[in-house]
């Protein structure tokens, strides 16, 4: 290495003048380049979204070749030396900006960022920011809600904070307990960044273990009743599954057709039903990801999916805004648009779904919507029982606690709401995150 | 990936310091808005598409902004913004280019647009109030632009007045285009320059409103002096008082035997025949005085009634595809017999738009037959009767109007109840108001909409309950007050005469394409109120006008003028009109298969007789929609060779018993002949110099080929196949 150094000083002089990748060329493609050549679109298969990708280059080839600028193709389609001249229907680069690209190539192409800091910086909270998810401990005695980049663990009642969980995923889009409560998982990202999976051991409040995944946050996690894994939804159509104990990926499966925004585990842990966007909820054989059935008939979006307690029931609702419960079976022989395996359909709601819960003790629904509203239904009858208001705006996140008493819900406003689940009475209300200083 | 988490911090810090607690209050509608719509957020390529761009949809052109600001906070959980840390929401990563964005770069950090966004972030993004926040009006400066010269420039400057009676310049964020960028171009900074002599509008728009600049650019040649030229009536008055201050002199009337074609096809479709050419160039009295009586002869003639049955038949859409045979014959009746009575044109819009029961007993319901349901009924009628195109408003607010989306379907509720049975004869249809489930539901939300005028203020016709409406819609539409009614008429027949709508194209009247000469209009549209909607009133005042009788000819002056009616614009011969000159020409008579003998071309009922011949390779609208633009005037090679050897012009030219035969056997002179085939084709004596060269060639061969040549030439000839 220092041999090919030393000698490519000998040719281009000294190294001090050389651009820098982090300072001077990334800036360029991220302004220039990248809105074409992303993970998300990939014109000619290039991504120059990472140092390694835009190394790998495209379909015609390495993006440039260290040390030869006049051969690398990056140089070559900058001065229209190969066709079509990019950036692609806009004017050319800066003749300035072009040499900074041929003066870093010829001075070996190195990638000169520094390393990612080894600690996520400290959350900032000029105002409260929308709650997506939150969870009661099994034990009832916590509270997870998402934060800004964090997950803060509260004690049930709201009256303490107990534990900040601080990540990098700007957006902690849902949260689960182990059955046991040791374990804490999350799902989320940056959007059109990356997402990631991370697990939390909740006593030490320490990150065990994260796993990131595509270019945008995962929707929808969903732990598997006995926390063997983890299943999440994805902007690229795709649900993954990993392995909770080792963090490690154990397959993907490819066969929605919009972002998938949903997962929930059958009883056994050995199925669980993705719900997307593309109006489906696909029933997958958990341990092969092997494709069963559609669990539904297609009507809109889906949003949001829960389970009985203690059966293979499911409710799910989206778009289309009615909350639709079906038998998560769907067998095989049955025809297209025979909807028997639907046991109900309930009210219409004000606004399209967003979250749904069902009660430990099965005998209430929690639907949560667009509408400032989250309505608890009877399941057995789908009459409404209350009605719980208080918000000022759509609520993204529902969770019964495990004694089916209380109702935490948490959505734009900010506030976490909890309410007896008899008559929606609101028991406690507090803003999960403490606020910066000086805040506008 | 690794490199921009290190590098955010830094950049949220610098933001936050760059603002401070005195930042100004932003709103969504106020402030925020404008951007989305001024940096093509809401464009129809990027997410104002109909399936928004890549998972993210804003109503296009910013139309509602409503579901933009929901679509923007809520969607997947408020995922675009981040109201903790504002710097890091992904509605400013986009645009900013700081995450890919498959749209661009936008705007960049230092930008006002990042700081407003950025703020109204902070502030809790607040949606503002409609009823201070939501621009009433756009006031422009200049009114209107006048240059002397090509060459000069003007800076135009737009500021939105809001609710609350506040004002803001918005000429950075407004819009604005030209009609016509030859004449008058604009810049991103606003400035008008203009390009070469004429006319051209500016369509300014800010959120959801719409101003107009009329521009002028004047010939700045030296040397002009107004010839006033003698004015037959109040169109001259007001088509001379506009080209006097363009500095465009008209051209005189034409002579009288040009006049004589041109008003004799233009109201009949049929050339004048050489026996009423010698008649009336013979006709000792004053040029002005005969013209008049010969344009009282012609209005109300049989010929002039089979002309415009074919033009109403065409806007009505009666086809057999829609009404079956015995359908289109009753309608084309129907339609007939309004115009032989010269039935007012209210009462005959009325009774289309209220007939009830069997169509074979009142044929006026075949209107209702061949759009069949509310939404397309409703925008045929918008159309045809008052020039309003309604049809984009279906999807969302009409772009370049201001008409909603709400509108399309309170319009149409008008409609929802009309409902067609099959009756007790083959092909019959009963037209009722009684649709089950018959209220018209908006596509957002399937709420009940219920039926209101477009323009609610203009009369006080009260919309009953109930299934009944469309009675209340027909009173209203034809009612005098309402603007659009008489001015749509007025400046359809006006185009047929000119060949060029007031407005054009005359079915698209908006604010954003204005008249070319707004006092005319308005003086037509008196007139015809004035006069009961009698049309064959307003068509004789249109052709007894000097401008309707002007030159081609043009002078220094109008050479380069083209819409201000200053000279005629020569038109080729419509497809009917046409084939009758042709077989009326070379002495033929019409063959169609499925009809009487001798009718011709302008009495067939429909475009099913004679299909895919002549008449549909010259233009002949298929009458499958009510616009007039599927008529077509334009010219082409097939027609070209059509001309030249085909079937129609071959056959009429060597016809046994035509003009030539005829004359050949009665023993016709070679100038006797070259006379009688000029005067058939081109409505004219030939020249001194044609005559000679006519006759030299009769006498050179056999006399009854060369006869038959000469009468193709002329066929063939730019003078037979325009009017001009």
């Amino acid at each position: 290495m220092r041999r090919v150094l030393l000698s490519l000083c000998g040719i281009i002089g000294p190294l001090a003048a050389a651009p820098s990748y982090y300072r001077d060329i990334q800036p360029i493609l991220q302004k220039q380049c990248q809105g074409c050549h992303q993970p998300a679109s990939k014109a000619s298969d290039l991504d120059v979204t990472t140092f390694e990708a835009f190394e790998k280059g495209g379909k015609r080839g390495p993006a440039f070749l260290a040390g030869k600028p006049d051969e690398s193709a990056t140089i070559r389609y900058l001065t229209g030396a190969m066709k079509p001249r990019m950036p692609l229907a806009q004017p050319a680069l800066a003749e300035a900006d072009i040499t900074l690209f041929r003066d870093w190539i010829a001075a070996g192409a190195k990638n000169d960022s520094p390393a990612d800091a080894t600690e996520p910086s400290a959350a900032v909270y000029l105002q409260p920011p929308v709650i997506t998810a939150l969870k009661f401990s099994p034990d009832g005695q916590t509270i997870a809600v998402s934060g800004n980049r964090e997950i803060l663990l509260h004690q049930a009642d709201g009256s303490k904070l107990l534990h900040r969980l601080p990540g990098r995923a700007e957006r902690i889009l849902s949260v689960a307990f182990s059955a046991d409560g040791k374990l804490l998982i999350a799902g989320g990202g940056t959007p059109a960044q990356f997402g990631e999976v991370q697990v939390w051991d909740v006593a030490s409040a320490k990150l065990l273990r994260s796993a990131r995944l595509t270019n945008d946050t995962v929707f929808g996690a969903s732990l598997a009743p006995d926390s063997s894994k983890i299943a999440v939804g994805c902007a690229d159509n795709t649900v993954h599954v990993f392995e909770t104990a080792t963090g490690k990926e154990l397959y993907k499966i490819g066969n929605h057709e919009n972002w998938v925004l949903a997962t929930v585990f059958g009883v056994d842990s050995k199925r669980f039903v993705s719900a997307s966007s593309d109006r489906a909820a696909k029933l997958i054989d958990a341990s092969s990801g092997a494709f069963l059935e559609n669990v539904n008939l297609l009507r809109g979006e889906l949003n949001a999916i829960a389970r009985h307690p203690k059966k293979d029931i499911v409710v799910l609702g989206g778009v289309e805004r009615y909350p639709y419960i079906y038998l998560m079976d769907r067998p095989r022989n049955m025809k297209i648009a025979d909807d028997t395996t639907l046991v109900r359909k309930l009210e219409r709601q004000d606004g399209p779904i967003n979250a749904l819960d069902w009660s430990p003790d099965a005998t209430r629904i929690a639907v949560a919507s667009q509408s400032a509203v989250v309505n608890l239904y009877d399941p057995e009858t789908g009459e409404k029982k209350a009605s719980c208001t208080g918000h000022s705006a759509g609520i993204y996140s529902v969770a019964f606690s495990p004694d089916s008493t209380k109702l935490a819900t948490g959505g734009f406003d900010g506030k976490v709401r909890i309410y007896n689940t008899k008559d929606c009475s609101l028991l406690h209300s507090f803003i999960p995150v403490p606020l910066s200083a000086g805040k506008p | 990936m690794k490199n921009r988490m290190t590098r955010l911090p830094l950049l949220l810090l610098s933001a936050t310091l760059a603002l401070t607690a005195a930042d100004p209050s932003v709103t969504f509608l106020r402030d925020v808005a404008p951007i989305l719509n001024k940096t093509s957020c809401t464009s129809g390529p990027c997410h104002g598409a109909a399936k928004g761009k890549n998972g993210f949809k804003l109503s296009l052109r910013g139309y509602d902004p409503q579901f933009d600001y929901e679509a923007l906070l809520y969607d997947l959980s408020g995922r675009r913004f981040n109201r903790a840390e504002p710097a890091r929401s992904l509605m400013l990563a986009k645009p900013t280019q700081s995450v890919a964005h498959g749209g661009g770069l936008r705007f960049d950090k230092k930008s006002p647009y990042y700081t407003t966004i950025y703020n109204w972030i902070a502030q809790g993004v607040p949606y503002g109030d409609p009823a201070k926040d939501t621009v009433t009006a756009l006031e422009v400066e200049p009114r209107e632009v006048a240059m002397a010269a090509p060459g000069a420039t003007a800076q135009v400057k737009v500021t939105a007045r809001f609710a609350d009676g506040q004002t803001r310049d918005v000429t950075r964020e407004a819009t604005i285009e030209s009609n016509s960028p030859t004449v008058a171009k604009v810049d991103v900074a606003s400035l008008v320059s203009g390009e070469r002599v004429g006319e051209a509008t500016l369509l300014v728009r800010y959120q959801g409103k719409y101003s107009t600049i009329p521009v002028q650019i004047l010939n700045p040649k030296p040397g002009f002096a107004w010839k006033p030229l003698p004015q037959n009536n109040y169109i001259d008055q007001h088509i001379d008082a506009k080209l006097q201050k363009l500095k465009i002199q008209p051209s005189p009337a034409t002579d009288d035997s040009t006049f004589l074609r041109r008003v004799t096809v233009d109201l009949t479709g049929q050339l004048p025949s050489p026996d009423d050419v010698r008649a009336f160039l013979a006709d000792p009295a004053p040029s002005k005085v005969k013209r008049d009586r010969k344009i009282d002869k012609l209005v109300g003639s049989p010929a002039f009634v089979d002309h415009w049955t074919v033009k109403w038949s065409d806007l009505l859409q009666s086809t057999r595809k829609f009404l079956g045979e015995k359908g289109t014959y009753g309608f084309r009746e129907w339609i007939r017999e309004s115009l032989a009575s010269n039935k007012p044109y209210d009462k005959m819009v009325r009774e289309l738009l209220t007939s009830r029961g069997s169509t074979y007993d009142d044929p006026a319901g075949n209107y209702f037959r061949a759009t069949r349901d509310p939404k397309p009924t409703m925008e045929k009628t918008t159309q045809v009767f008052l020039g309003v195109r309604m049809v984009c408003a279906q999807c969302h607010d009409h772009p370049f109007e201001k008409w909603t989306q709400n509108q399309y379907y309170q319009m149409s509720a008008f409609f929802s109840a009309v409902g067609l049975r099959p009756g007790y004869e083959v092909g019959e249809e009963i037209l009722y108001d009684q649709r089950a489930d018959y209220e018209m539901k908006h596509p957002k939300d399937s709420r009940v909409v219920a039926p209101e005028f477009l323009i609610a203020s203009l009369t006080p016709t009260k919309i009953p309950a109930g299934p009944q409406r469309r009675d209340a819609l027909a009173e209203w539409l034809v009612s005098k007050q309402n603007p659009f009614f008489a001015k749509a008429v007025a400046n359809r027949l006006w185009s047929y005469f000119f060949g060029k709508g007031i407005i054009d194209p005359v079915d698209d009247i908006r604010a954003s394409n204005p008249p070319v000469n707004p006092a005319l209009l308005e003086a037509l549209t008196k007139d015809l109120t004035d006069h009961n909607f009698d049309l064959q009133s307003l068509m004789r005042t249109i052709v007894k006008s000097r401008a309707y009788q002007a030159s081609f000819v043009t002078n220094e002056w109008n050479a380069l003028d083209a819409d201000n009616f200053s000279h005629a614009l020569p038109r080729r011969l419509n497809a009917e009109p046409l084939m009758d000159a042709v077989e009326a020409a070379a002495g033929a008579r019409p063959n169609f298969p499925e009809v009487p003998e001798d009718t011709n071309a302008s009495q067939v009922p429909d475009p099913h007789v004679g299909a895919e011949g002549f008449l549909d390779l010259f233009g002949r609208p298929t009458r499958e929609s009510a616009c007039e633009c599927e008529r077509r005037a334009d010219f082409s090679l097939p027609q070209a060779l059509n001309l030249i050897n085909g079937k129609t012009i071959s056959e009429a030219v060597a016809d046994p018993k035509g003009r030539v035969a005829k004359n050949v056997l009665a023993g016709k002179t070679d100038s006797a002949m070259v006379d009688d085939l000029y005067l058939a084709t081109l409505s004219r004596l030939p020249t001194k110099g044609e005559a000679e060269t006519g006759t030299k060639y009769l006498s050179g061969g056999p006399r009854t080929l060369r006869a038959q040549d000469l009468l193709w030439a002329l066929l063939n000839s730019k003078g037979f196949l325009y009017i001009y």
